[in-house]
């Protein structure tokens, strides 16, 4: 009787403990959306995803892949800097770092504007010749 | 074909430093005052070369001209690629300022092996066709050799080569077609118009 017992109390157990239900509702947290996309304006589709947090650098709190356009989206839940990092297999790596204020406020800084790309191409041509007569004038 | 910052072991990026140090340094010992301006200007053509992107199916990649850069510029062409990398690593986020010594190796080794391989043939070549289709090898397997050692450098980091080498290699053989032909017009055209700028 006490082996009947003890075998209907560890299937019961075992019932239990296997016969999780599953649900969803509707978050209230908010998320933040990225976009990652290449040089040459093409979206990096499908690239591996690694999130970490403020709390811990070295193990990623969520990993996955993009979508199609190259947008991933993460639930930051406290505040410091967040890093996602997006890769392919070709030795690309783009890695956002977002500063997160206020978990129950996410809307993100607009990042300061650069120079348009014809004055930073500009700049750079003038740089190579300046080193150029640098190198030119050292040597004669 | 600029690897991105953070990605390489930081043996594989002490090497990549050591081999560019050593191709700029010797570069620039080989470079004469005489072909400074023609290097600045090459390396200018390689920095915004980096802003044309060239569609291949799907997908788009821009232009690398490590071909020509080499078969133009010979053994000067480390000190022409660093400084054009850095500037692109400065002003157009492409690679990054630490994995800049394993880009500059990459990319002036391929070049330079071209112009090793290739340069003497060019030069004495008094056939079109064929200084055409020597070019075009050049030109294709100067892109080819990059990719190769960034699956080498990839695969030192990760340990797994061969699986970083296929990949990379196959997405390279677009752009490698494509440089073989701009380098194969190119190099004909200057052979042809002024020949004295081929090393």
């Amino acid at each position: 009787m006490k082996k009947l017992m003890f075998v209907l109390m560890l299937t019961l157990c075992a019932s239990k403990s296997y016969a999780h239900g599953v649900g969803f509702r509707q978050s209230s947290f908010r998320s933040i959306a990225l976009e990652f996309f290449y040089s040459t304006g093409e979206k990096m589709s499908y690239r591996e995803a690694k999130v970490f947090s403020p709390k811990d650098d070295k193990f990623a709190v969520q990993t996955g892949r993009t979508d199609e356009e190259g947008r991933f989206a993460f639930v930051p839940d406290c505040v410091g800097e967040w890093r996602v990092i997006v890769r392919d297999e070709e030795g690309h790596q783009c890695e956002a770092k977002i500063d997160i204020d206020d978990v129950s406020n996410l809307d993100m800084k607009a990042p300061e504007p650069e120079e348009p790309l014809y004055i930073r191409a500009i700049l750079g041509v003038s740089i190579i010749f300046n080193i150029a007569m640098l190198i030119y004038r050292r040597k004669s | 074909m600029h690897i991105s910052e953070g990605i390489l072991s930081g043996s594989v990026l002490i090497a990549g430093w050591a081999g560019t140090t050593a191709g700029i340094a010797y570069g620039l010992r080989k470079t004469e005052s005489e072909k400074i301006v023609r290097t600045a200007l090459i390396s200018s053509a390689f920095f915004l070369a980096s802003l044309v992107n060239v569609r291949i199916g799907p997908s788009s990649t821009h232009l690398t001209l490590l071909a020509p850069m080499g078969l133009i510029l010979g053994y000067s062409v480390f000190p022409a690629v660093f400084v054009a990398l850095l500037l692109q690593a400065l002003l157009f986020h492409f690679g990054g300022l630490l994995v800049l010594g394993a880009n500059t190796f990459i990319m002036g080794i391929s070049a330079l092996s071209v112009y090793i391989l290739f340069g003497k043939v060019i030069r004495e070549s008094d056939k079109k066709f064929l200084t055409f289709t020597i070019s075009f090898i050049a030109g294709a397997l100067a892109v080819m050799l990059g990719a190769f050692l960034v699956g080498l450098f990839l695969g030192l980091t990760d340990g797994n080569f061969l699986t970083a080498a296929k990949i990379i290699i196959v997405a390279h053989v677009p752009l490698a077609l494509i440089e073989g032909i701009v380098t194969g017009f190119l190099i004909s055209w200057l052979k042809k118009s002024s020949p004295e700028v081929l090393s």
